[in-house]
């Protein structure tokens, strides 16, 4: 009988064989991507969260962000005393952006060390019809999860407790919307050249991604203007998308500060021909780099699965 | 168990109307050229290498074989035999070097989502699983990556875990399940979309013997209850494979060195029929029975007790087949002799193995035993044995 033997009708008997494909098999269509999607979601959530209570779950959650911006703020305060004070707002805001950052990078190639090496999942995950990066993307959103609301709230305590300036009617929401919605993929494309990365790796390889996260943080104007790296370090960070995503948030929450991109005799000034970037061209620029760093990724990634495949490398455990 | 009958339609309601499949095209997207009359595995002519250092590994060499719909086969080889590489790319986790395979007619480099849709895999001998959700939980993630609605795969999972007797561990957590319930759990797993072919890597391995007892009888209570299931199970313990397999495939060094039922391969290495017989007297000496037509020689054995004065004679005979039994038993009705014991004498696989490569599989297994981190069953260079030809 063949395999495409039109479906029986609704409430015929079970026939006997293997001629009719059942509800397991209907995992095509967009609909089926979604779902295997918002599953992943769940399993990466559950993963990351089911691990303690919930109280002890969201002070670990905060915690490392605010105290890493505490930090930078007692250091600038200790290294520059009175002439820092107006650094204070750049470094606190900075710091809570890399937050979410980190998280972002992190946490698909943290799935995938996880997945492979620690549950031994990854090749049952491979496996199953559901599209292997939807699988990935999906898992790394509740890292992505826990990182923004680390940012939110060391940005509270920032305006709080450390007198960053803030005012909600000075918000500049057409710009915070695209710059979050850009922002976001380009950090989940640079997620994934993580994850395929740690494809390839062996399960030493966990801190990978925090050193690649901490190798962009020093060309993404986070903590720092861009304007003091020299000249070719300069040139990457702006075609770093991360750089032009912490512009964008800068200028959208906290109008009228220190601009992390630009100044007198920067590469910006040579390449744009004025100061500083207007909100326009930092769009424009975080929807330049982040398409080209979305394409990248893809094309990174698929080569990384067919060459793990090649190698045999999806249900490798180097651990025990 | 009713549960795995239900092949082919799920219940949304209690009403009892099926679900009702969608049109073939709309599931895998295009046309679709298999069918039920391909075979289940077809490979032809493929081999695995893979880059090491210092020397590439060799891990499969040239491998020919056809696995029919329906069809309980087996993969027999020690450790380094290619059994786990030829299933690995079965079940799309891995390419081959060259050759081609498919799989119900779809090309295992090609076609991998439909292949994908029709088979799952489960291997033996790992603690698979996410230990921080719970059985129920972790099952239910697996039936929305294996396109079940959210109400069936929920559904479908507690029939599952009712089946294979999981019930009390239904809400444990993953991690504090035993070895045996942890298998059996992944045994749900690679249930959850009614495989059409379901490929087995060694299932039982590192299990207790009631555990490995009760995994078999779910692997055959399952592809029993609906003709055309196919399973492809890998194993080096024989027995396993001597009790579950219709057909045996026995691997060694990358290739396969013979392929048959059980009984064919067994008649490999002893084409006559072996019997011990016991009787209570042979006046004439066991030479009586070696002269009878079909019997190629008789020989007298170590003889029994049949009570504190009398012993037993016993001989062993080999036949050219079974139907030579008939007439040494009514030569022996004739001689007056009563027959106390007949027993057949059969070859194990071991034997059949051993006949083949000229070692058993324990010598094999120091030597090739998997490395961490590399292929788990590839062996090194050129074989130590030259195989025999099948």
């Amino acid at each position: 009988m063949a395999v495409g033997t039109p479906s029986r009708p609704v409430g015929a008997p079970p026939t006997p064989g293997l001629g009719v494909y059942d509800a397991a098999r209907d995992a095509g269509g967009s609909w089926a991507v979604m779902r295997g999607f918002v599953t992943s979601v769940r399993l990466g959530w559950q993963m990351e969260a089911n691990w303690t209570d919930p109280l002890l779950f969201v002070i670990y959650s905060v915690a490392k962000p605010v105290s890493s911006a505490l930090i930078l703020v007692f250091m600038l305060e200790v290294i520059a005393g009175e002439a820092g004070r107006s650094f204070r707002s750049f470094v606190v805001i900075g710091s809570a952006l890399w937050a979410f950052v980190m998280s972002g990078i992190a946490g698909l190639a943290w799935a995938i060390l996880d997945d492979r090496e620690r549950y031994r999942m990854l090749k049952y995950l491979y496996v199953s019809p559901t599209n292997f990066l939807v699988v990935v993307l999906g898992r790394g959103v509740a890292r992505l999860a826990v990182g923004a609301v680390g940012a939110v709230i060391t940005l509270a305590v920032g305006v709080v407790v450390l007198g960053v300036p803030f005012d909600i009617a000075a918000i500049d929401w057409p710009l915070l919307i695209i710059s979050i919605a850009i922002g976001v993929v380009a950090i989940t494309a640079l997620a994934v050249v993580m994850a395929a990365i740690c494809i390839q790796t062996r399960m030493e390889s966990w801190s990978y991604p925090e050193a690649a996260a901490g190798a962009l943080f020093l060309v993404s104007g986070a903590v720092f203007p861009v304007a003091v790296l020299p000249g070719p370090v300069q040139a990457i960070a702006l075609v770093n998308p991360l750089t032009w995503w912490i512009v964008g948030m800068r200028d959208a929450l906290f109008p009228g500060g220190i601009s992390s991109v630009g100044g007198i005799g920067t590469v910006f000034r040579e390449w744009f021909g004025h100061a500083s970037p207007a909100p326009n061209e930092t769009i424009l620029a975080l929807l330049a780099t982040g398409a080209l760093a979305t394409l990248g990724a893809n094309v990174i990634f698929r080569v990384s699965e067919h060459r793990a495949k090649d190698r045999g490398l999806l249900d490798r455990t180097t651990g025990s | 168990m009713v549960v795995f009958h239900r092949f082919d339609g799920y219940r949304p309601n209690t009403g009892g109307a099926l679900y009702s499949p969608p049109p073939i095209r709309r599931v895998l997207g295009g046309p679709m050229s298999a069918s039920i009359s391909a075979p289940a595995i077809e490979v032809r002519d493929l081999h695995r290498v893979y880059d090491a250092k210092p020397a590439p590994v060799v891990a499969l060499r040239g491998i020919d074989l056809e696995v029919r719909p329906g069809e309980f086969f087996g993969l027999l080889g020690p450790n380094g035999a290619g059994k786990t590489t030829l299933i690995k790319i079965l079940t799309t986790l891995l390419l081959p070097s060259s050759g081609t395979a498919r799989v119900f007619g779809f090309d295992v480099v090609n076609e991998t989502t439909q292949i994908r849709r029709i088979m799952n895999m489960v291997a033996g001998g790992e603690q698979s699983g996410y230990g921080i959700l719970t059985v129920r939980e972790q099952l239910w993630m697996f039936s929305q990556f294996y396109g079940l609605t959210r109400g069936d795969g929920w559904r479908r999972v507690d029939e599952l875990i009712d089946a294979v007797g999981l019930g009390e561990q239904r809400v444990q957590r993953v991690s504090t399940l035993s070895t045996g319930e942890r298998q059996k759990m992944n045994m749900v797993r690679g249930l959850l979309n009614d495989p059409w072919i379901f490929f087995l890597d060694e299932p039982t391995l590192g299990l207790d013997v009631s555990a490995a007892r009760g995994i078999r009888e779910l692997i055959l209570d399952w592809k029993g209850a609906v003709d055309g299931r196919t399973v492809l199970l890998t194993t080096h313990y024989m027995a396993e494979a001597d009790e579950l397999c219709e057909r045996i495939a026995i691997v060694d060094h990358g290739r396969i060195l013979a392929i048959g039922t059980p009984a064919e391969l067994k008649r490999r290495v002893q084409a006559e029929s072996i019997f011990r017989l016991e009787v209570d007297r042979l006046d004439h000496g066991p030479g009586s029975l070696a002269r009878l037509p079909g019997v190629l020689s008789a020989a007298a054995a170590s003889a029994g007790e049949l009570d504190a004065e009398r012993q037993t004679v016993a001989v062993n005979l080999v036949l050219e087949d079974d139907a030579a039994l008939s007439g040494v038993v009514g030569a022996l009705s004739g001689l007056g002799s009563q027959i106390l014991a007949l027993r057949k004498s059969e070859p194990t696989l071991e034997d059949v193995f051993v006949e083949l490569v000229g070692r058993g599989f324990d010598a094999q297994e120091g030597s090739n035993a998997p490395e961490a981190g590399g292929p788990d069953d590839a062996v090194q260079g050129e074989p130590a044995v030259e195989a025999h030809s099948g």
